[in-house]
C-alpha cells in the first residue's frame, strides 16, 4: 500500500503476497530479471540506512537483505534481537519508533508473532518489508521461489506459471513460505497442492488458491515442481494456551516418528527418481537433511535449491528499490 | 414502562422513595415529589442485570476497579452486575468474597455479586468450600476463563452446586483442542497464520457436562455461547426437560472472524468471533427461546496489553457500555425480538439465573428495590472513546453507529447514571428522597 504521497517519491510496505495483483508480482519479478541481466549501478541507494530488526533467528535472509542492501549502495544497520516475554509487543514497536527517530528510510523486520511486521507499518511512517512474521507470510522468498520456478520452467519472459503444478510438501500449517508462495504461484496461474500429514495442511489453504490433500506418491509424477518443507519442531504448540494453569500440557509433536513421516512425505532418490522429466526440487532451507531430503536429491541434478538462495538477493534488491520509491 | 416479570408494558409513572419503588400507576401526583424525571419516549424498565463481567479486583487495578467497572455498568444502565472470579487471587474462598463484597459496598455505584470459583486458584483439580461460599454471597460457581476439564471433578462439582440451587456456569473449551489458539478456526486464521480455536471444543464440553448432569440435575449454564452447534445442543437438552441455560454477548450475535482481519487485537476474545452461520444461530436461539440470557463478559485490558502481537495479546473486550445499542442492533432493529422480551433477556431472566429474584431484582414493582433503567430506544449514536467509562477502551466497535441508549440509570433510588440530562428537573424545598418518573 502506498505510503507518502507527497513530493517524495511514493513508497510502499511490503508485507505479503497475499492479496498481491498479478501485475504487481511481475513489476517485483520483472525487476529482479532487469538486476540479473543487467547487474546493478551500485548507488541507486546512495545515502539510505535501512534497520533490519530480526527479533527471530535467520540466516540466510538476514544475511540475503544486507548484501542486496550493500549491493544497492545503502547502509544496513542491524538489530538483533529475541526479544523480552511479556512486553515483547510494546518493545517491538517502542523498538521500532525509536529506530525511526534516528532517521532510517526502510524496515525489514522478521519476528516471531504473525502480524509483527503489520503491526510495526502502522507505527512507523517508512516503509517496512516483512521478513517472515510467525507463520504468516514471508513475502520475499515466496519471490525468490516464484523466480526460481520460473528461470527452471523458462517462464522468465512473462512469468506466466499457467498449466505449471507445483506440491508443496510437509509441515504447511506452520510455515510462512507456503503461505507466500501458494499467494504468488497460484496468482501467477500455477496449480499448486500441499500435501503433509494430517495436522500439518489445514483444509484452509484451499480458500488461498491451493488444493489440499492427496499423497505425494500420487502427485509427484504430475508435478513440474516440488517444494519440501522443514518440519518446524519449533513452533508446534507455542502461542498463548488458554488451557487451565496446572493442566499438564502434552509434549506437542507434529509428528508421531520420523520415520513414519519419512515412509510417507520425504524426498528420497527413489522418490525423486518417480518426477517427470525437468521438474524440479525446491526447498527455502534451512534443511533437514535425512528427514523430508535427502542429500542426494537436496544436491541433485534437480536441485535448485542453491539458485533461490542466489536469487533471493536480487529479489530482495529489487523489493527494496520498490519499497523506497525507486522503480 | 415495561416489567417482563408483571407483564407490563404500558404508559406508567413511577415513584420512587428511599431505596424502594413507592408506586406504580398511572398520573400519579407529583407535588411532592424532589425529582422529576421526564421520561417522554423513553423505556422504563427494570435495572438491567449482567450476569458475566470481569472487574479485575482484586490483582488487575490497571485494567477495571469495582469502582470504575460499575461506572461502565451504570452508563450502560446496568443496575446489578455479576463478576467473575478470575481475579489474583481467584475468588475461590469466603474472604476473598467478603473482601469483593465490602470493597463493592464502599466503591461500587451499582450492585456487584461476586461468582465463586468452583476449583481452588481456577485449577480444576481441587474443589472449593461450594456451599460455604454460597452462605458467603455467592450468586453462582465458574471456573470462568477456564473449562473445568476433568469430567470426574466436573461430576463433583455439579453434585455440590446443585445442593446450593445456584447454577454452575461453564466456560466451554475443551483445552487440549485449543492450544495455541489465538482465533476462530477457519479461513481467516489460515490465511493470517494463527491458531484455531475450533467450535467443537466448545461443542465437546456441552455435550459431555449434559451427560454428566443428566443424573445429577445441577442448574448448568453455558457461558458465552459462540458455536451453531452448541446452540442446537442446549436447544434438544431443553426440549428434553434438561435443566440447561445459554448467554450470549453482543460480539458473538454481531460479528464474524473477519473482525479480527489485519491482526485486529480489539476482535480478540475468547471464545472466538465465528462465522454468519454461528451469528445466525445465535440470533435464531433467542428467538426460539433456546438462549433466555444475555451478558457481554466485559473483559478488560489496558492499551498496552492490547498493543501486544496478536497471538500474544490477551482475550476480551468490554461491553458494559455499548451493550444495550448493540443487543437492540442484532436483536430488535433486525426484527428478531420486540423491545419487551429484550428488555427481558436483561433483566427477568438474568436475575433468575442467579436467584436476584429472590430479592426483587430484575423486576420493578412496588416495595421492590428501585432500581430503574431509562432508555432512550431511538437514539441515534456513535460509540467512541468517550462513551467508555470504565478504565480500558478495548473494543471493536468504536466508531460504530447504533440506535438506543441508556439515559439514565437508579440504582436503589440514588441517581447513579444520567443527572445532567435535561429529562431531571429538581424541586427546591420539596420533601427529600422522593422522586417521580413520569411518560
Amino acid at each position: 500500500m502506498a505510503k507518502r504521497p507527497a513530493s517524495a517519491p511514493v513508497t510502499s510496505d511490503l508485507l505479503g503476497l497475499q492479496g498481491l495483483s498479478a501485475s504487481a508480482l511481475r513489476e517485483l519479478l520483472t525487476a529482479t530479471r532487469e538486476l540479473a541481466t543487467r547487474g546493478v549501478k551500485g548507488d541507486e541507494l546512495r545515502g539510505h540506512i535501512v534497520a533490519s530488526l530480526f527479533f527471530e533467528d535467520s540466516t540466510r535472509t538476514r544475511t540475503s537483505f544486507a548484501i542486496a542492501v550493500k549491493r544497492l549502495g545503502a547502509e544496513v544497520v542491524e538489530l538483533i534481537g529475541a526479544g523480552s516475554s511479556v512486553s515483547k509487543g510494546e518493545t517491538l514497536i517502542d523498538t521500532a519508533r525509536n529506530v525511526e527517530a534516528m532517521g532510517v528510510s526502510a524496515f525489514v523486520v522478521r519476528a516471531k508473532q504473525a502480524g509483527s511486521a503489520a503491526m510495526i507499518a502502522r507505527a512507523v511512517g517508512p516503509p517496512v518489508i516483512n521478513a517472515g512474521d510467525g507463520k504468516h507470510e514471508h513475502p520475499t522468498q515466496g519471490l525468490l521461489d516464484t523466480y526460481t520456478l520460473a528461470e527452471a520452467k523458462g517462464r522468465l519472459e512473462d512469468f506466466d506459471l499457467t498449466g505449471l503444478r507445483v506440491a508443496i510438501v510437509g509441515d504447511i500449517a506452520s510455515s510462512r513460505v507456503a503461505r507466500s508462495a501458494v499467494a504468488a504461484f497460484s496468482t501467477l496461474g500455477a496449480k499448486v497442492v500441499c500435501v503433509g500429514p494430517p495436522g500439518m495442511v489445514p483444509g484452509g489453504f484451499a480458500a488461498l488458491g491451493a488444493t489440499v490433500g492427496g499423497s505425494l506418491d500420487g502427485v509427484l509424477p504430475a508435478m513440474d515442481a516440488v517444494m519440501m518443507l522443514r518440519i518446524q519442531f519449533e513452533r508446534h504448540g507455542e502461542g498463548k494456551t488458554p488451557a487451565p494453569a496446572g493442566a499438564e500440557a502434552p509434549k506437542a509433536s507434529p509428528i508421531a516418528s520420523v520415520r513414519e513421516y519419512r515412509e510417507f512425505y520425504a524426498l528420497t532418490p527413489e522418490r525423486a527418481a518417480k518426477m517427470k522429466k525437468g521438474a524440479v526440487v525446491m526447498h527455502p532451507g534451512p534443511i533437514n537433511r535425512g528427514i523430508e531430503l535427502d542429500e542426494a536429491v537436496a544436491d541433485g541434478p534437480r536441485s535448485v535449491i542453491m539458485r533461490q538462495v542466489t536469487h533471493g538477493v536480487l529479489v530482495r534488491m529489487a523489493v527494496l528499490r520498490w519499497c523506497l520509491g525507486a522503480r | 414502562m415495561i416489567d417482563p416479570a408483571s407483564e407490563l408494558d404500558q404508559v406508567l409513572d413511577v415513584a420512587i422513595a428511599d431505596d424502594q419503588v413507592a408506586a406504580i400507576g398511572r398520573r400519579l401526583p407529583r407535588a411532592d415529589a424532589e425529582v422529576v424525571i421526564n421520561a417522554e419516549g423513553c423505556l422504563v424498565t427494570p435495572g438491567l442485570i449482567d450476569p458475566h463481567v470481569h472487574l479485575r479486583e482484586p490483582g488487575g487495578e490497571h485494567k477495571e476497579t469495582l469502582h470504575t467497572g460499575s461506572l461502565a455498568a451504570v452508563a450502560g444502565g446496568f443496575t446489578t452486575v455479576c463478576c467473575m472470579p478470575n481475579t489474583t487471587p481467584a475468588l475461590d474462598a469466603p474472604d476473598a468474597l467478603t473482601n469483593v463484597l465490602d470493597r463493592a459496598a464502599r466503591t461500587a455505584v451499582c450492585r456487584v455479586f461476586p461468582v465463586a470459583a468452583a476449583t481452588k486458584a481456577r485449577r480444576g483439580d481441587e474443589i472449593t468450600e461450594i456451599e460455604l461460599l454460597a452462605r458467603h454471597g455467592a450468586v453462582g460457581f465458574s471456573d470462568d476463563g477456564d473449562c473445568i476439564a476433568s469430567a470426574g471433578m466436573m461430576a463433583r462439582v455439579l453434585t455440590t452446586v446443585q445442593r446450593t440451587g445456584l447454577a454452575f456456569m461453564q466456560h466451554c473449551q475443551e483445552p487440549t483442542l485449543t492450544r495455541g489458539a489465538a482465533m476462530h478456526a477457519g479461513d481467516v486464521a489460515t490465511r493470517l497464520g494463527l491458531g484455531g480455536w475450533p467450535r467443537v471444543a466448545e461443542e465437546i464440553i456441552i455435550e459431555r457436562d449434559l451427560r454428566l448432569n443428566a443424573s445429577i440435575a445441577c442448574r448448568y449454564h453455558v457461558q458465552h455461547i459462540s458455536s451453531g452447534g452448541s446452540v442446537d445442543l442446549v436447544r434438544r437438552a431443553r426440549a428434553a426437560g434438561q435443566r440447561i441455560t445459554a448467554e450470549a454477548s453482543p460480539h458473538h450475535l454481531l460479528l464474524t472472524h473477519d473482525a479480527c482481519d489485519g491482526y485486529n487485537t480489539a476482535a480478540k476474545v475468547n471464545p472466538p468471533l465465528r462465522e454468519a452461520s454461528d451469528v445466525a444461530a445465535l440470533r435464531q436461539a433467542v428467538v426460539d427461546g433456546v438462549i433466555t440470557i444475555l451478558a457481554t463478559d466485559h473483559a478488560p485490558h489496558s492499551q498496552d496489553e492490547k498493543a501486544l502481537p496478536f497471538e500474544e495479546a490477551p482475550f476480551g473486550l468490554v461491553g458494559l457500555e455499548t451493550a444495550v445499542a448493540l443487543y437492540a442492533e442484532a436483536l430488535v432493529h433486525s426484527g428478531a425480538i420486540t423491545w419487551p422480551r429484550l428488555i427481558a433477556l436483561l433483566t427477568l431472566e438474568p436475575a433468575r439465573l442467579c436467584n436476584l429474584d429472590a430479592v426483587g431484582l430484575g423486576a420493578l414493582a412496588v416495595g421492590g428495590p428501585a432500581d430503574v433503567t431509562i432508555l432512550d430506544p431511538a437514539l441515534r449514536w456513535t460509540i467512541a472513546e468517550h462513551d467508555l467509562r470504565g478504565r480500558s477502551r478495548n473494543t471493536p466497535f468504536l466508531g460504530r453507529r447504533t440506535v438506543g441508549k441508556p439515559l439514565i440509570t437508579i440504582v436503589a433510588g440514588r441517581l447513579a447514571h444520567g443527572a445532567d440530562t435535561d429529562r431531571i428537573v429538581r424541586r427546591r424545598g420539596a420533601p427529600t428522597s422522593r422522586r417521580h418518573i413520569a411518560p
